[in-house]
């Protein structure tokens, strides 16, 4: 079984061939991105609700549930983690996505403030 | 940082941070190359300006529109012969190209009047429009033309017409980028929210930064259409001048080209509480996942399994065919903007092709981050190449086949590595399963064209065989592959029509009944 920086690596190179939604255009766009879908995703991976009420979180809703989905059927060592250690992982998974994107980015355009 | 210097661009140093490769220990925050900058001098660049941002990629596909160039007629060249934005009306805004011709008389003694008389004869002209676009150009911008003015007068003088105005002068940025970035903003601000559209689904969504390119657009409105969704807009391919002004009572904004319209949806989102949903429609794989997300945020997720079900097997099949002809080809992925993401890992994934370069011409560093992000190990980015880069990128990675637009395609085809036109398409469309199969297609016969192969002789020197007869494609490319593959049952080469738009124009749909 892979271990935990080798899981993320393997979670953050989905995320980086397959969606889209961790490159929106500014720094608060990105974190905001990141806090939800990751977050919605977390959640869906250990069986909790998901609060889908209001429209802006549906749409998250439907990246993190597609991430979910996948996750469970490419990353068979998924299926043996307690819940405790999905979200300790997807917590790893976050500030790394959120290295990337923000905080490690070389994206000058980021801190504009406008868009 | 993995930076790639060109021999070529040696004598221009600030190039160097515009080129990396791609190393096996790289992520984003080691290799990006700048972008979205002002051209340095001394680099030829391949961009346009940012009046033909706004207008030719953005305002003109619009199909209900007199479109006009407010300047010099050489602005408004691009038009059938160099854009392939369709539409379902017959393509006016392809057909007519309308420019208020600007003299030099008219820089000195100023060209309001010409304008005003302009609209006013093209209006008489096609009764039937009774909607405009204007576009400054540099001329008209610097000698302070009020362009909004003249179109207010007009407007209080013809009731019946609605005009949009475009400040995007060519020096408004410093690529087409610059200009599509104005149109949106213009067109969020003057015109959305202006008109009350019918609801006729529970599922409404705008279409966003999609440009019909071949029919694209048509491809996709038929899947919409099958699920039952209203496309209230289309933004701006094929699309409606009033459709675009009811933006704001869509539920979803469905984004494909973020580089060229995320900044509608990011406004409508902010403005109207309007979620973004980013998509990508090449590709069988990436579109299915689309359409399902589409249907999850409505709970319609079996309407799109029906689509994703039957399109899959009918054109799988197809693309594999292909696949195995293409598997390990090299290829560089040459677009302006967002094709180069769009088709990264899926052209590698499911036709089989190794992407070993990545450039744009006007991308924005986070084009850029994706692109990189999408493609494999070792790929060379480029971000806003000369011609003499390209030409040196070509001679290092000796690619089988570019994507890119007709100038760098030329260019190829002088050194004999054949191109498509990643712009408008060879055979397109190439969205949808379909689609993606043609564009398969095309891939495989510039690859394997017998005519091409014949260029790769000079018959100034090289001696030419007389032994062998004419090849064919199939000749070339089944050459070393086994016979399990070049006699299966299970894979077939494309078997569909040569216009598959025609067909969608004459397609009924069924009713799904409104709850709401
Ligand atoms: S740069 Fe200016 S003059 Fe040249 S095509 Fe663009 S708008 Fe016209």
């Amino acid at each position: 079984m892979p271990d935990i920086n080798e899981k993320v690596a393997q979670l953050e190179n989905f995320i980086m061939k397959k969606c889209l939604w961790q490159f929106h255009s500014r720094a608060w766009d990105r974190k905001r991105q990141n806090e939800n879908i990751l977050g919605m995703a977390a959640k869906l991976l250990c069986g909790e609700e998901v609060d889908t009420s209001k429209p802006e979180d549906k749409c998250y809703w439907v990246d993190a549930s597609y991430l979910a989905d996948s996750y469970r059927e490419k990353f068979d060592w998924l299926s043996t983690m307690s819940d405790d250690e999905i979200r300790e992982l997807m917590l790893a998974l976050k500030a790394r996505i959120d290295f990337v994107t923000v905080d490690g980015s070389l994206n000058a355009e980021l801190t504009d403030p406008r868009y | 940082m993995p930076y790639h210097e060109f021999d070529c661009s040696k004598c221009i140093p600030e190039r160097k941070k515009h080129a990396v490769v791609k190393g096996p220990e790289d992520d984003l925050t080691k290799a990006l190359p700048l972008g979205y900058l002002n051209t340095i001098p001394g680099s030829i660049s391949e961009r346009g300006c940012a009046y033909c941002g706004a207008k030719h990629v953005i305002g003109t596909p619009m199909k209900d529109v007199i479109h006009i160039s407010h300047g010099p007629t050489g602005c408004t060249y691009d038009t059938w012969q160099t854009k392939r934005y369709i539409s379902d009306n017959g393509n006016f805004q392809l057909k007519r190209t309308f420019a208020t011709d600007v003299k030099e008389k008219h820089i000195v003694f100023g060209a309001e009047k010409l304008l005003k008389q302009n609209i006013i004869e093209a209006f008489k002209a096609f009764p039937d429009i009774r909607r405009m676009t204007i576009y400054q150009t540099c001329a008209t911008a610097l000698i302070g033309d009020d362009i909004d003015a003249i179109a207010q007068e007009v407007m209080d003088e013809m009731p019946d017409v609605d005009i949009f105005v475009c400040n995007s002068p060519g020096f408004g940025g410093p690529s087409q980028s610059g200009g599509h970035h104005k149109i949106n903003i213009a067109w969020i601000n003057q015109k959305v929210g202006n008109v009350e559209p019918e609801i006729t689904s529970d599922y409404v969504i705008n279409y966003v930064g999609e440009y019909n390119i071949q029919g694209d657009q048509e491809v996709m409105l038929d899947y919409f259409k099958r699920m039952g969704i209203q496309v209230l807009s289309s933004f701006t391919g094929n699309g409606s001048y009033d459709d675009l002004r009811a933006m704001h009572r869509a539920h979803l904004n469905v984004l494909e080209c973020a580089r060229s319209a995320e900044y509608i949806c990011n406004e409508l989102r902010v403005r109207y509480g309007i979620p973004r949903l980013d998509i990508d429609g090449f590709g069988f794989e990436p579109l299915s996942s689309s359409l399902m997300k589409i249907a999850k945020f409505f709970g319609i997720e079996e309407r799109a399994q029906k689509i994703i079900d039957e399109e899959t097997a009918r054109w799988k099949p197809e693309l594999e065919w292909y696949k195995e002809r293409l598997k390990g080809k090299k290829i560089c992925l040459w677009p302006g903007g967002s094709k180069l993401w769009h088709w990264a890992n899926v052209i590698h994934e499911e036709m089989g092709l190794d992407v070993v370069s990545v450039y744009t011409k006007f991308g924005h560093q986070g084009d850029m981050e994706k692109g990189i992000a999408r493609c494999e190990v070792g790929a060379l980015a480029i971000d806003d190449p000369n011609e003499l880069e390209g030409l040196e990128a070509m001679y290092k990675l000796k690619p089988d086949i570019i994507l890119t637009g007709k100038r760098p395609g030329e260019v190829a085809k002088k050194i004999r590595v054949p191109y498509l036109n990643a712009h408008a398409y060879h055979n397109g469309p190439y969205k949808g399963y379909e689609g993606w199969v043609r564009f398969a297609r095309d891939i495989y016969n510039a690859i394997y064209s017998p005519i091409h192969r014949l260029s790769y002789l000079d018959i100034s020197k090289d001696e030419i065989p007389e032994d062998g007869g004419f090849m064919t494609q199939r000749m070339y490319s089944d050459v070393n592959l086994p016979e399990e593959v070049t006699k299966s049952d299970s894979m077939r080469e494309y078997t569909g029509k040569y216009n598959i738009i025609d067909d969608l124009h004459k397609k009924e749909y069924p009713e799904f009944n409104k709850k709401q």
